[in-house]
């Protein structure tokens, strides 16, 4: 017979159970398409290893952190530079479902709204971790482990799974906004650009200039900063609370952007 | 609810603009519980548009519709929860596994776990892909995706169905599966509402058709009499006995005006379309004329769009 299917459970169950659903899609999704998950792995290491030996006395300087080595102190940066990479996926998966119609199957179906975006951004935050953790083992395995200890490794990956939300909400926003996953990819030089002119790869203390000055305000200088005091010296709840700080006034401005432009979406359709 | 009404799809004076462009221009539609509805007309008519808004993924500009009962601008939710939608280009990710899709559908209708999976299991079967359940769609041919397409807009056994040309870019095989497919869902009561290009399509599937041409409908009907409204079939016959002819031709006089045939063959517009073709062979067998061959063309839907719009649907290449 053709009686439509009804549920009697609670509406934010169903809505938990979609969000979760689609966060298992994302991540699998993710695993399965190697373009999406070789990068973000591959190029920090890359660069990690070609900055690791050009720069390896720049650790001597004065002004220059306690390391044993520079890779040590690139190892935030190179989350960081994984974790944009990942998170701009959210983005373009999004994007890729509004242009093949994958997006308008689930918005034709009682879809709750807000799983489709926070399923996105869960996919994101899981993926960030898995990254975030196997880049430090890599790193241990090539002798530049976490100074500050298992819990600090693990505060690392915690910090790396909420920058893909705060990073994750800026390429939702493109992507939403253009339906196109072309002008989502676009948006990563930007990043990569944006990260350059931070304390990630360098001690603002060493810069001068206006790169110097936009670098001391660079919000990743701002959650790089502590994050690196965590992973040279321990776990701190002051650090992690103040990189924590940074990500979520980051999220605050990308989510608002991203949400604004997903009811924008709905609303016009 | 009554049950009489849960199937309709009714809209009143529907309209879309895209800016200055008004591409579905007051339309209004009455589909019946059970029936097979065909919305039939060229690229750009306004077919999708008027589909999008009757899924509840584009608002009308103007007028109203509900579907099963509920309006699709008030209660949204509603509608999707008694719809099932395969639009265009079938939607499919191709990373996912046919099985994983029919599952990932089952949660975002409200029907996880164990009842989920049963019926994705149900569903791969109907459709002939318990096989292929596993493989990534990415692998799939044209006419599987298809299916899977139609798996994913039953699983919460709508009691409407929209579909929006099924089977453009389809091989005859595949294109005689849906067909199959959809003929015995309607079997089983389900009101379909589909979208279509060709005026095959139409004939095979639909109980009754409205022709779309620049956002308006032109014509609406069962297809049978719109094609009968057009002007009576055209017989042709050749007769057993040639020397025979001009007899049969004074006979075939009073069914209908002579048309023009090929040497050695008779044509007429038959007046009381293939009704009257009894009459015609007892009148041509009292006068002892033996018939060699006989056929009855009918005004195809293409004359019906013709008539409609000046324009031929099918062989323009439009």
């Amino acid at each position: 017979m053709t009686v439509a299917v009804t549920t009697d459970r609670p509406r934010w169950r169903v809505a938990a159970e979609q969000s979760f659903a689609l966060a298992v899609r994302s991540v699998r999704n993710t695993a399965r398409d190697p373009s999406a998950w070789v990068p973000p792995m591959i190029f920090p290491l890359v660069l990690a290893a070609i900055y690791g030996a050009q720069f390896s006395r720049a650790a001597e300087l004065p002004g220059f952190p306690e390391v044993d080595s520079f890779l040590q102190f690139i190892l935030p940066a190179s989350i960081l530079q994984g974790v944009s990479f990942n998170a701009g996926d959210a983005g373009t998966g999004m994007a890729t479902d509004i242009q093949n119609g994958f997006f308008d199957r689930l918005m034709s179906s009682p879809t709750s709204r807000l799983a489709v975006f926070i399923g996105r951004l869960a996919g994101a935050i899981v993926f960030s971790a898995i990254l975030a953790t196997v880049l430090v083992l890599i790193f241990t395995v090539f002798g530049a482990p976490v100074q500050g200890g298992v819990v600090a490794a693990l505060a690392l990956v915690v910090i790396a799974a909420f920058l893909a939300v705060a990073i994750g909400g800026f390429s939702l926003a493109v992507a939403i906004r253009t339906g196109s996953s072309e002008a989502t990819q676009a948006m990563f030089p930007l990043t990569f650009v944006i990260i350059f002119v931070s304390s990630a790869f360098f001690p603002t203390g060493l810069m001068t200039g206006w790169y110097q000055e936009v670098a001391e305000v660079n919000p990743f200088t701002l959650i790089v900063n502590p994050a690196r005091r965590i992973a040279l010296s321990g776990f701190d709840w002051g650090d992690f609370g103040q990189a924590m700080f940074w990500i979520a006034a980051v999220s605050f401005v990308s989510l608002g952007l991203s949400y604004r432009a997903y009811l924008t979406r709905l609303r016009r359709s | 609810m009554s049950s009489s009404s849960a199937a309709h799809v009714v809209a009143n004076g529907l309209v879309r603009r895209f800016g200055d462009l008004t591409a579905v221009d007051g339309i209004d539609l009455d589909v019946g519980e059970g029936e097979v509805f065909g919305f039939l007309g060229p690229n750009g008519a306004g077919k999708s548009t008027t589909v999008r808004m009757l899924v509840t993924l584009l608002k009308p500009s103007a007028g109203s519709a509900s579907v099963a009962g509920c309006d699709v601008v008030t209660q949204p939710n509603e509608v999707r929860r008694r719809i099932g939608v395969a639009l265009q280009d079938a939607a499919i990710d191709p990373l996912m596994t046919g099985n994983e899709l029919l599952r990932l559908q089952a949660v975002m209708q409200g029907l996880g776990g164990k009842p989920g999976q049963q019926r994705a299991g149900e569903l791969l079967e109907r459709v002939g892909l318990t096989e292929a359940g596993d493989r990534r769609v990415g692998t799939y041919s044209g006419g599987m995706r298809r299916r899977l397409d139609l798996a994913l807009a039953l699983i919460h056994k709508p009691s409407v169905l929209f579909l929006d040309e099924p089977t453009t870019g389809l091989d005859p095989t595949s294109r005689q599966a849906v067909w199959e497919e959809v003929r015995s869902l309607n079997d089983e009561g389900t009101t379909v509402f589909l979208t279509t290009q060709y005026l095959e399509e139409a004939d095979q599937l639909a109980g009754r058709i409205a022709i779309i041409d620049g956002g308006t409908i032109v014509r609406e009907g069962d297809p049978a009499a719109l094609k009968e409204a057009v002007g009576d079939p055209t017989l042709r016959l050749e007769v057993a006995d040639p020397s025979r002819q001009e007899a049969a031709r004074g006979i075939l006089a009073g069914f209908g005006g002579e048309r023009p045939a090929r040497a050695g063959r008779i044509a007429i517009g038959l007046r009381g379309g293939t009704g009257s073709l009894a009459s015609v062979i007892r009148a041509l067998d009292e006068a002892g004329i033996a018939v060699g061959h006989v056929e009855v063309d009918s005004p195809s839907l293409d004359d019906v769009f013709a008539d409609a719009t000046g324009r031929r649907l099918e062989g323009d290449g439009s």
